[in-house]
């Protein structure tokens, strides 16, 4: 670079006062400035402050029964974060000495949420540790602590087809009401057919309302299939691809899933028979199974227990943990209230340092960053341990 | 509990890291606190669907291959000892302006000095003698820099004068205002000038002596990425803190810096008070002055500084998961700067409000790093510029069909610029917006560039000023609020260098 032969000669006209001059410069504005006590909290930052809470306090304004086995709870809050139709509040719960969360779908329209409101529909699970709780605990009156709302189960012009084919699973129509609704209300503007597979016509969750949508609008079609009864006005059976490409009508669609891990088992295989495109499918989460015996891949056993070593901010103990639980479940069991939200492995917001010990991690769960895995840190929520394991959380309250 | 540190560390942002590794290695006791689950602040990574998205880094200048180090690897590698897998950037830019008229271009510049003249050249004849000069300007700059770092602040006037004249010469003015005096053509100036949105600040703004540097840098250096997004820089630097004794928190934000009689004793934190006489901030001193101080404690020309430095630009970024090769998407280039005019000027008073074709920082990533995505698919990602905090008046309710307007606009400008088609192969989207960015960095109105390095706020007198800026004994800045300015490759070096700073404070403590 030397061999360029230049001279001073062409600054001739810039001189070094400019130079001189900088720090002069910078001084007197400096000084100029104005001698209110600044803050970091701009306009953006009360936006994002809006959107993306990190906790709401929500008041239980009224219960819904549907049934024995089915609840809705109307939550209300002075200014509710908004939410895209689809998207879910994990809540936070103390149950015994046990602290966890669960992430539930908001069923309502996301116009309710600028009113104040939302609501969440929860079913009872057969062994379901939180939603028996819920169902038996939550009443009017009560305040409950919830995360904004989080997740990618959304409908996105720049992304889906206009014609979005739901494919709903028991208590999975709560997602798909919330995206109905928003049509509805205008918010939203997309063809919806919903496939809604119910056991008997006595677990179909919000008949009257999803009927009710479907005559305000025509841009939302709802089809009841039963599995284990026949009826009439009802298909019977269960949602299979013929039933798919019969409501696709020959247009482009996507393909939108909510239910539970068997009817995913079951239209994952029918949509394969499809041919669509992958962009075309999209799944809510997979919620890691509580148990690992059974899952593909998984060389452990269900009956060992073994010791979880735990780091917190320097300190350290050791807590019980089964083989046949996931890794958070055994640090909410303990007391040790690690921040989680979809507990399927998308949202990494239980990301956790593996100090020591092995873990199986379905690959299907398996969401880590690339970094995060070379790196040896797991999602604790889709991890299962294989033996002793000491891990480096940074927990809530502990 | 009774916590006690050398040094707490607030933010594991880039500059965070690496002070928190450079204390750590100098034997300090070290404590980095983030409010976030996970080090990195803007350099990080995010999966949607099989993708995984790189949230900002464009290219890193300043590193160099592995047997012609700049100093940005010199500093991860060698001095505080990360393992990166660094990938080559395979071309400078695409430059396009859409403008109709003379001023419209469609060029492509290579990195290495030869190669990026020749090109000019190519493009503009009789640009040659203009392009050496300023190269060689660069060259005085360079030396003149590495002459100002290495006297720690003392730099001798009488040296400067007689071996640095040209760098006293040409230092303090504009880059408009040199490239004139050089006789640079009009138009080798525009193609010049693409990388000046790496800044946010216009050609009559912005400060040459910086501009060379980093043009220099680029061109001689290359530039490179890591290969598994910068979320892998983060991590690499986040276990040799680690590994070097150092303490890190997540998930736990530092709330109040604790005072007593003026001086720094400790930082409040969510998790309990830690005692530490000294605080190494990645963070904004809005936050530090405005929100973790008692307004007592904040002398008023402190509030005064703070109040009247200018908020950088804020960045917006759209993230695609395309189902279709780069090849089969015709999209032959790794980065594209596309821009209505190089006026400068014009186009950076576009930035403070929205307007219908925002510049753009457009990337497809897998032209450097072909591996990045599954077979059969790539990933891009456009960015713009906000001059202004216009997205702190969008309305909670307009949100998102803004951002998705804003981010479809970007796309088919690009579609139509570059003539390919990218709408149809969208299998994941996500858009960040300044409100995006204020959520996780809690920088004030979402700002990527920190405090805009324009006029007065340049690098040089920065530098220049390292201890007159220290108003309140014990807290210093890393990360871009740092002397170094702003992106990725300064911010590094700002965390070393306030790192050595308050290894030169602990040690004025004891004495």
């Amino acid at each position: 670079m030397n061999d360029f032969n230049f001279h001073v000669k062409p600054l001739g006209f810039l001189d070094m006062l400019y130079f001189k001059k900088m720090v002069p410069a910078r001084q007197k504005a400096l000084s100029a400035g104005a001698p209110d006590q600044p803050t970091a909290v701009c306009g953006a930052n009360r936006l994002a402050a809006r959107l993306h809470p990190a906790s709401q306090q929500l008041t239980i304004s009224e219960v819904v029964e549907h049934g024995a086995d089915a609840k809705t709870f109307v939550l209300t809050i002075e200014h509710p974060a908004p939410f895209r139709a689809g998207q879910y509040l994990s809540f936070r719960l103390q149950i015994g000495s046990s602290v966890l969360t669960r992430p539930y779908s908001v069923s309502s329209s996301p116009k309710l949420a600028f009113e104040g409101k939302y609501a969440v529909t929860i079913k009872r699970q057969m062994d379901g540790f939180a939603s028996q709780w819920i169902l038996d605990n939550w009443k009017a009156g009560d305040v409950v602590t919830a995360s904004g709302p989080e997740g990618t189960f959304y409908y996105e012009p720049l992304r889906d087809a206009k014609h979005v084919i739901g494919l709903a699973g028991g208590c999975g129509i709560t997602p798909f009401l919330s995206m109905a609704y928003a049509i509805r209300d205008g918010l939203e503007d997309f063809r919806l057919t919903l496939l809604y597979g119910s056991r008997k016509e006595c677990d179909i969750l919000y008949y009257s309302e999803l009927a009710e949508i479907a005559k305000a609008t025509d841009k939302v079609r709802i089809v009841h299939i039963l599995s284990d009864e026949r009826k009439e006005g009802y298909e019977s059976g269960f949602i299979t691809a013929e039933r798919i490409r019969e409501a696709g009508g020959g247009e482009p669609y996507s393909v939108f899933l909510c239910g539970p891990a068997a009817m995913y088992a079951f239209v994952d295989k029918e949509l394969e028979k499809l041919k669509l495109e992958k962009k075309y499918i999209r799944h809510e989460l997979y919620p890691a199974p509580a148990s690992p015996a059974g899952l593909a891949g998984y060389p452990g056993g269900t009956k060992e227990r073994y010791a979880l070593t735990v780091r917190c901010f320097g300190e350290t103990r050791t807590v019980p943990m089964r083989a046949d639980e996931t890794v958070l479940v055994a640090l909410e069991r303990a007391g040790i209230a690690v921040p989680s939200r979809c507990r399927g492995g998308e949202c990494g917001c239980c990301r956790a340092r593996l100090v020591s010990g092995e873990v199986f991690l379905p690959q299907l769960l398996d969401h880590r960053r690339m970094a995060d895995a070379a790196a040896g840190y797991i999602h604790p929520c889709c991890s299962y341990p294989l033996g002793d394991l000491a891990v480096e959380v940074w927990p809530e309250q502990s | 509990m009774e916590h006690a540190y050398d040094a707490v560390v607030i933010g594991a942002g880039n500059g965070g890291l690496s002070a928190a590794a450079s204390l750590a290695k100098a034997g300090k006791s070290v404590l980095l606190v983030e409010q976030h689950n996970l080090p990195g602040g803007f350099a990080s990574s995010f999966v949607r669907g099989r993708f995984e998205f790189e949230p900002s880094l464009h290219e890193l200048c300043d590193v160099g291959p592995a047997n012609d180090p700049g100093e940005v690897r010199r500093l991860l590698e060698q001095t505080l000892g990360a393992a990166i897998d660094w990938l080559p950037v395979p071309e400078a830019y695409r430059l396009i302006t859409t403008a109709e008229g003379a001023d419209n271009l469609d060029v492509v510049m290579p990195f290495g000095v030869t190669a990026f003249v020749e090109k000019m050249e190519s493009y503009v004849p009789g640009s040659r003698k203009s392009m050496e000069r300023f190269l060689s300007l660069c060259e005085s700059i360079m030396a003149a820099l590495a002459y100002i770092g290495a006297s720690g602040g003392k730099a001798d006037p009488k040296v400067l004068m007689k071996e640095h004249a040209n760098f006293l010469k040409c230092g303090g003015y504009s880059v408009s205002r040199v490239l004139k005096a050089i006789r640079m053509p009009k138009k080798a100036q525009r193609i010049l000038l693409a990388y000046w949105c790496y800044t946010g600040v216009s050609a009559d703004e912005l400060n040459f002596a910086l501009f060379a540097a980093m043009v220099y840098k680029y061109l001689t250096k290359g530039a490179w990425i890591p290969r598994m997004r910068s979320h892998e820089l983060s991590t690499a630097l986040e276990s040799r803190v680690r590994a070097l004794g150092g303490e890190i928190w997540y998930n736990t934000r530092a709330e109040r810096i604790l005072m007593e009689n003026g001086r720094v004793a400790g930082v409040r934190t969510a998790r309990g008070d830690v005692k530490t006489a000294h605080v190494v901030a990645c963070c904004s001193p809005n936050a530090v002055f405005g929100d973790m101080l008692d307004a007592a404690d904040v002398p008023e020309a402190q509030r005064k500084m703070i109040n009247a430095r200018r908020i950088g630009a804020r960045g917006f970024v759209v993230y695609l998961g395309l189902n279709k090769t780069a090849d089969e998407l015709g999209l032959r280039d790794y980065s594209y700067f596309i821009y209505e005019t190089m006026d400068t000027v014009k186009e950076a008073a576009r930035a403070d409000g929205f307007n219908g074709h925002p510049m753009q920082a457009t990337v497809c990533l897998n032209r450097a790093n072909p591996d990045c995505s599954p077979k059969g698919t790539c990933i891009m990602s456009f960015t713009t510029l906000y001059n202004k905090d216009v997205w702190g008046g969008v309305s909670p309710e307009a949100y998102v069909s803004k951002k998705r307007e804003v981010a479809e606009r970007m796309i088919r400008d690009f579609e139509r610029q570059v003539d390919v088609s990218i709408l149809p192969y969208i299998e994941e989207i996500e858009i960040a917006t300044p409100a995006t960015m204020a959520r996780y960095t809690l920088n004030p109105e979402g700002a990527m560039y920190a405090y805009s390095c324009g006029g007065w706020d340049t690098m040089l007198p920065r530098l220049m000023m390292l201890k007159e800026d220290q108003i309140v004994p014990g807290i210093r800045f890393a990360g871009g609020y740092g002397p170094r300015i702003y992106g990725y490759s300064s911010t590094y070096l700002n965390g070393e260098l306030t790192a050595k700073l308050t290894l030169a404070d602990m040690k004025e403590a004891a004495r």
